[in-house]
């Protein structure tokens, strides 16, 4: 038995028959992890020792959480009591929190086991993961290949087997687009569908926590998990969370999808444009409804997200002075020299241009123009999407405009800020979207499609996934 | 034409610097960047009466104003730079003249 090609749902099912135990998973992910990672750098802190006395103790538990033993690895921005998140940042390269995220408590009260911290673009900043502040990951797929980003690192865990499932942070396409670029599952829930507490900020209106699995059931399963109303987090809502792992299986009388129109396809790579297309035909052949659309307020969606996000950012990023916790630069003579060496040095280029484009979209003179214009923008884009919800429960786009692009191959911020062309939308709006793998191009590299929600409309969009995934039988590479 | 953006400025703003390389890259980038968002001045949008969008949909409930256990003092100065008894320990606040 290849236990690390197991879902988790069958790796679920084997630990509550007694025919595997937690140990037994751990030590095949950590062998797993030994012959791979080297070439593939997924994780910055790797807790090998810890996840096995771990698993050991799970063993021993007469009742057993619904992950017993399933490997996990979390993004490096989501807190963790006592083990070091550094956001691959090195201003926070030796931060050890002092509690952990909602999300990760929750993971544990169900007997999942923290295998690692994964690598991620500097405090989620970027597309292809090459911005983290201490080493690039590699794609699986194809090692001269980036994994994208942000959460680059829990993608290619996931998919070459380092771990059963992993936790990302999407606040523009960062869970979505390297779930796409390796060939997996991946949701952005609603907003507040999933609480915040204890990931580290970035844009704290556009950033939710969701899972990148194999299996569109594995999603649905991490989801039921993760979500809820948390008293920690006020933004978090108090509706009842459905129950997924059952909703995900129970088909689809009426499929009612959008597809966009060939002129929003503009820019798209061909190879990605015809899997697009032959997807949308596989729906019709399972008797969808489809319907052509144009969202004409997209075309601002990039612009508007750039300026929500960094003026957001260089605010929340405005506590990493140097005083409570972090990199202190220790030999300024006053205390505003510190903050500004500090924040000089501990911080990367990429997450200087965006605090800067921030400060700048936040200051005096410019804010009505660009942060209040972009903020009322957000409205505009939702009022169109509102308005395709009252016709279609689905929207379908390409996640990346194309597949995973070669190491080094975007100097230019702008060419890197279009990977998020189809997935910035979700988040400006606050609804829930998912990536589902679809099928190969000619080099061999995963293509995604996107299917987008109403608000808190998950179920349905696992349904969808699920469905999808049995038709396309999108072929793992592990 | 002046650049749209004072580099130096926002800079002072955001408590960073910039080494000259690091400006020599960033100003001409930072302007193709501000063009580019600049693609929102087409939207025409009453600013004065438009609201600005909130994903939170939903109403946002109040938790009872409750004084629970929280972080300990040493807990909280576990990862501080440097500290002092109970209290983090920062350089020079006033400046001498």
């Amino acid at each position: 038995m290849n236990i690390t090609s197991l879902s988790l749902t069958e790796l679920k099912k084997l630990v509550h028959n007694k025919e595997i135990k937690a140990e037994e998973i751990v030590i095949s992910y950590l062998e797993k992890i030994q012959e791979k990672e080297e070439k593939i750098s997924a994780y910055i802190t790797l807790l090998g020792e810890k996840a096995l006395s771990e698993a050991k103790k799970i063993d021993t538990k007469k009742e057993k959480g619904v992950l017993a033993g399933v490997p996990i690895g979390l993004k490096d921005n989501l807190l963790t009591k006592d083990i070091r998140t550094t956001c691959a940042s090195k201003i926070l390269e030796n931060f050890v929190p002092p509690y952990s995220a909602t999300v990760v408590q929750k993971l544990k009260n169900e007997d999942a086991v923290i295998i690692g911290k994964t690598n991620l673009d500097e405090f989620a900043m970027g597309s292809s993961t090459e911005n983290s502040g201490f080493f690039i990951t590699r794609n699986p797929w194809d090692l001269k290949r980036v994994p994208g980003g942000s959460s680059g690192g829990s993608a290619a865990a996931v998919a070459v087997g380092e771990a059963a499932a992993a936790l990302g942070s999407d606040t523009g396409g960062s869970i979505r687009q390297p779930a796409a670029f390796c060939g997996l599952v991946g949701l952005k829930p609603t907003y507040g569908r999933v609480s915040r507490y204890g990931l580290v900020a970035f844009a704290s209106s556009l950033d939710q926590i969701g899972p990148l699995t194999n299996t569109a059931e594995d999603c649905a399963l991490i989801t039921q998990i993760i979500s809820g109303h948390d008293v920690m987090d006020s933004t978090s809502s108090s509706l009842p969370v459905p129950d997924f792992e059952v909703e995900v299986k129970k088909g689809m009388k009426t499929i009612k999808a959008a597809y966009l129109c060939e002129e929003m396809l503009e820019g798209v790579d061909s190879e990605v444009e015809d899997i697009y297309y032959s997807t949308i035909r596989v729906l019709e052949d399972m008797g969808a409804e489809l319907y052509e659309m144009k969202f004409p307020m997209w075309e601002y969606a990039l612009a508007c997200y750039y300026i929500v996000a960094t003026s957001e950012a260089s605010s929340n990023l405005a506590r990493y002075d140097g005083v409570r916790y972090g990199f202190r630069h220790s030999l300024s003579k006053n205390i505003n020299e510190m903050y500004k060496n500090t924040r000089t040095e501990g911080f990367g280029l990429e997450v200087k241009r965006r605090i800067i484009l921030g400060t700048f979209a936040l200051s005096s003179g410019y804010y009505d123009d660009y942060y209040v214009k972009a903020a009322k923008t957000r409205g505009l884009i939702r009022k169109e999407l509102d308005e395709a919800f009252q016709k279609v429960d689905f929207i379908l786009t390409p996640t990346t405009p194309e597949p995973a692009f070669l190491i080094g191959a975007k100097e230019d911020p702008i060419a890197m800020y279009l990977s998020d062309k189809f997935t910035v939308s979700a988040n400006l709006a606050g609804i829930p979207a998912i990536t589902v793998p679809v099928g190969l191009n000619k080099k061999n590299l995963p293509v995604g499609i996107q299917i987008l929600g109403d608000v808190f409309q998950e179920s349905l969009l696992f349904r969808l996934a699920f469905l999808l995934e049995k038709k396309v039988k999108f072929k793992k590479q592990n | 034409m002046k650049p749209k953006v004072d580099i130096d400025y926002v800079c002072g703003l955001a408590n960073l610097r910039l080494s000259q390389k690091e400006k020599s890259l960033l100003i001409p980038q930072m302007e193709k960047i501000v063009k580019w968002v600049d693609k929102l001045e087409e939207i025409e949008i009453d600013v004065s009466r438009a609201e600005i969008y909130t994903p939170v949909t939903f109403l946002l409930p109040f938790r009872k104003d409750e004084v629970k256990v929280s972080l300990s003092t040493e807990e909280a100065l576990a990862n501080s730079p440097e500290k002092d008894a109970s209290f983090m320990k920062v350089p020079k606040v006033i400046e001498e003249k």
